[in-house]
């Protein structure tokens, strides 16, 4: 059986290497097609935007009617001060969107749609912008977007489950849970008593309400991002920088006194190694929620870009549409593939959410800490 | 020069790839030999393999950032 599935794999890999080159070649007599950019695609649906694509709906002339949700573009503007305006309401109030930066339109300049039917964006180039808008205007962008949409989307699903749970607690008192609260009573039993209390002690139920909350907004955050038409927010770095702000102010609002000492009065320190070592200790200060930051962002992120990348090579292969035979080929390649970092992915958002949670968890603990035993060295 | 930033940015992710996997290799063998030795403090030191890894893991990440960041720019 083994045998044969890898007599079919090398054939697809033969075949469509064979179309690959016949491809290449059939190209030149047409080079101005637009070549399709694994790079940009990635980067399109990674990072944020003020438009929530869903889909392109073809219209059979080779054009696409798109189906997106435009969310509102709330920003304070040095000109006009705050301004409240849809996506097509933008150019009346006199500012552009561009690559979904705000700017402003100087006196008499107007936007040219002529290829811009069916896109909620307009094709500008660099140049065009350069030479049509006032960059004196400052533009502050408090738009609600996609990533802080979903937040708020995220936000309400955990409300609505926990809710659930909780009631759950109060209608099965003394009895054994019941529903979607027998599902998420583990979990919060490990979170109490795996993440929380090693480190925390007796002061575990003062922090285990953030705790949870960590794990469950990231965790859910981190699956909802795998689920198609949803925007993956632990890959914003806004998102987890956020976050592990949040994490450093509770780590740093509840230090001991001898957290401080330290940092700032190292017992049993040569005195002229004093101030070198402030430095490099309140430099840890500020490393601990840097890399927690870049830890969960980096992590998401690198496995969006690994499945889109084996969703690109569909496209790679296929010539953006025009070989159907070297799609076809690569799709076991690159559906299997797709499918394999999936279930990793579902298995990294866990762990990413264990990991942010633990080591909150574990510096909470290092920064609570009193070390009396210190004292009685000198 | 531009080739030669991008190929700097591919060679050190390289890098830090053999970096982070020498570190939670030489952990993880520590930690399960510990494990193989002393099986009753096998929750222990699992929770603390999972935290160094993470650190080690943390310092990998930030390396790699800079490498996509070198060819995020350079474009």
């Amino acid at each position: 059986m083994t045998g044969k599935y890898t007599l079919l794999l090398i054939l697809s890999l033969l075949i469509s290497s064979l179309l690959f080159s016949q491809e290449s070649h059939h190209e030149d007599s047409h080079g101005e097609k637009e070549e399709f950019k694994i790079g940009d695609m990635i980067m399109h649906h990674v990072l944020d935007s003020h438009d929530w694509h869903i889909t392109d709906i073809p219209k059979g002339n080779g054009e696409y009617t798109p189906v997106a949700l435009h969310l509102p573009w709330i920003f304070y503007s040095s000109r006009d001060g705050v301004v409240f305006s849809s996506t097509h309401g933008l150019e009346e109030k006199g500012y552009v969107a561009h690559h979904d930066k705000l700017y402003a339109l100087k006196e008499g300049a107007h936007v040219d749609h002529t290829h811009s039917e069916g896109h909620s964006e307009v094709h500008l180039d660099d140049h065009w912008i350069e030479e049509n808008t006032d960059h004196a205007v400052s533009i502050w962008d408090f738009s609600l977007t996609k990533t802080s949409l979903q937040m708020i989307i995220i936000g309400i699903l955990l409300v609505l489950t926990f809710g659930a749970v909780a009631k759950g607690y109060s209608r099965n008192d003394g009895q054994a849970p019941k529903g979607i609260q027998s599902f998420f009573e583990p979990i919060i039993m490990f979170i109490r008593d795996d993440v929380a209390k090693p480190f925390l002690g007796d002061n575990t139920y003062r922090f285990l309400p953030y705790l949870l909350t960590l794990f469950f907004f990231i965790w859910f955050s981190n699956l909802l991002g795998l689920t198609p038409f949803n925007s993956n927010i632990a890959g914003n770095i806004s998102v987890t920088a956020a976050l592990a702000l949040l994490s450093m102010i509770m780590i740093n609002w509840n230090g001991s006194k001898d957290y401080w000492k330290h940092i700032f009065l190292a017992p049993g320190l040569p005195k002229f190694l004093l101030p070198l070592m402030v430095i490099v200790e309140f430099i840890g200060v500020l490393t601990k929620p840097f890399a927690l930051a870049i830890r969960l962002f980096a992590n998401i992120s690198a496995g969006h870009f690994m499945v889109l990348s084996m969703v690109g090579m569909l496209f790679i292969m296929g010539k953006g549409g025009e070989s159907v035979v070297g799609a076809t080929a690569i799709s076991p390649i690159s559906i299997g593939f797709t499918a394999g970092i999936f279930l990793l992915e579902m298995i990294v958002a866990v762990i990413q959410a264990f990991i942010f949670t633990l080591l909150t968890a574990a510096f909470l603990g290092m920064a609570m800490e009193s070390h009396d035993h210190h004292e009685a060295h000198h | 020069m531009e080739t030669l930033g991008l190929m700097g940015a591919g060679i050190g992710a390289g890098i830090v790839t053999i970096g982070a996997g020498m570190g939670i290799g030489r952990l993880a063998a520590a930690a399960v030999e510990s494990i193989a030795r002393q099986p009753e403090a096998a929750n222990d030191i699992r929770g603390n393999m999972i935290l160094t890894a993470a650190f080690i893991e943390g310092v990998a990440l930030i390396g790699q950032i800079v490498c996509l960041l070198i060819v995020l720019n350079a474009n």
